[in-house]
């Protein structure tokens, strides 16, 4: 079966920023976008994501695949997202089957 | 002295406070004890339901006035006001620099529900009734102080380097936050029902809004006991002097508290919780504002200011002083 190269941008993100992530990602061109709500880790701001009723502390996991323009805008305005925020970003390379579709 | 030693063992020897220490003490033993998150959430929500609700039905037993506007007219105040009370404390005496300050100060104008709750318990015990629409004004002061936390942050610093421009950066995104929060929905959409449904609808909803609360309490305070135990890890960032406001602001919010019943002409357990929710100070509704408007101050300062020390202080000795001092002042 054929397939396609596209990219693919995860962004880790603190709770409270992720409707401006979001925002930002479908304004950028990105057709669409999948949500892990809750993810925990350790990182250099220590701890993050224990998940428990303080929401404060959640993070969330986005992932979004686009072409590579598209997930070159993504990265580049997402320090300006991240800004203070607990937040990590990542691009890599995927295929998908249905092309139209992303 | 010794008759507020009295009422404070006997705070101590509720199975409620009990559970709390017990959550503390697990999670400081690094025992695998873990309450699953969803069951936290919906344990919440059930005790604001159920506040809602108990308040509303007060009211509707004991028909509404003018009192209750004069109410939540003052607790709109007091939620505004307090942060520019607490704001030059952290200012001068902590130390803190103005962001956090500002967002710190937030958090202690605004309220706790779970502090509250425990209160309403505590006033059951000593068989002391309270007036209903405090669970109104509870509703009422849960956000202004996030305002007059935006005011405070933006006050020198306008357009700061983030590019939030000038003005109070209160974005749509915040204004829900501020207007339609989950808790104050559910507090103000239950003591609605409440008071609609009255005596008729108290008896529909007994068994399960009256009976099982204090078990519910109990449960839900061994989860706050292992959340407030967690957040101690982050207590290194905490100065003495930051211990010390998280000790005195509840005292001097429960003055201010105390003050304004006496002026609305409140029974002694209506005092005692108007003093508690000027005493107790947020950490679900304002921490989650804050990050929104002000990212750049650091969540663990007020979180383990609010959660670690304000919290436990309110709950253990808080409610039976202020009790104490409300009795003394002459409330009954």
């Amino acid at each position: 079966m054929q397939t396609h190269r596209k990219k693919k941008i995860e962004i880790i993100v603190e709770k409270a920023r992720v409707r401006s992530v979001l925002e930002r990602v479908e304004a950028l061109g990105a057709k669409g976008y999948t949500m892990i709500p809750d993810v925990s880790g350790r990182g250099h701001h220590g701890d993050w994501g224990h998940s428990d009723i303080l929401d404060v502390y959640r993070s969330v996991l986005v992932i979004v695949i686009a072409d590579a323009d598209i997930a070159q805008r993504i990265v580049d305005e997402s320090q300006q997202i991240l800004q203070h925020a607990t937040g990590i970003i990542y691009v890599s390379d995927v295929d998908v089957v249905r092309s139209e579709h992303f | 002295m010794l008759e507020l030693v009295n009422l404070g063992l006997s705070n101590l020897l509720t199975p409620m406070i009990l559970c709390f220490a017990l959550g503390l003490l697990a999670a400081l033993l690094r025992s695998d004890l873990e309450i699953p998150e969803a069951l936290g959430r919906g344990m919440a929500l059930y005790l604001m339901l159920a506040i809602g609700m108990k308040g509303g039905f007060t009211l509707a037993e004991g028909g509404a006035g003018l009192e209750v506007l004069a109410g939540l007219l003052v607790a709109g105040i007091l939620s505004f006001a307090m942060p520019f009370v607490a704001f030059p404390l952290l200012r001068l005496l902590v130390g803190l620099d103005q962001v956090h300050s500002a967002a710190v100060a937030a958090h202690y104008g605004s309220i706790s529900v779970v502090t509250f709750v425990t209160a309403v318990q505590f006033l059951d015990l000593q068989a002391t009734s309270y007036e209903g629409y405090l669970v109104a004004m509870m509703a009422m002061m849960e956000t202004p102080a996030i305002i007059s936390g935006l005011i405070l942050a933006r006050r020198s610093a306008m357009g700061t380097e983030s590019g939030r421009g000038p003005g109070l950066g209160l974005s749509s995104e915040l204004l829900r936050e501020i207007l339609v929060n989950a808790s104050v929905v559910v507090l103000v959409g239950g003591f609605v029902i409440g008071w609609a449904t009255g005596d008729r609808g108290a008896a529909m909803v007994k068994p399960f809004i009256q009976d099982p609360f204090n078990g519910v309490l109990c449960l839900f305070l061994l989860d706050m006991g292992l959340l407030a135990a967690r957040q101690m890890r982050s207590a290194g960032i905490l100065t003495p002097r930051a211990f010390g406001f998280g000790v005195a602001m509840p005292l001097i919010g429960a003055g201010f508290g105390l003050g304004f019943a006496a002026l609305l002409g409140l029974s002694l357990g209506g005092a005692t919780l108007l003093a508690v929710l000027a005493a107790s100070a947020s950490y679900i509704a304002v921490p989650a504002a804050m990050r929104l408007a002000l990212p750049e101050a650091n969540p663990a300062v007020y979180v383990t200011l609010s959660l670690v020390i304000t919290f436990p202080f309110n709950v253990v000795f808080g409610i039976p002083i202020y009790f104490g001092t409300a009795r003394l002042l002459g409330f009954s």
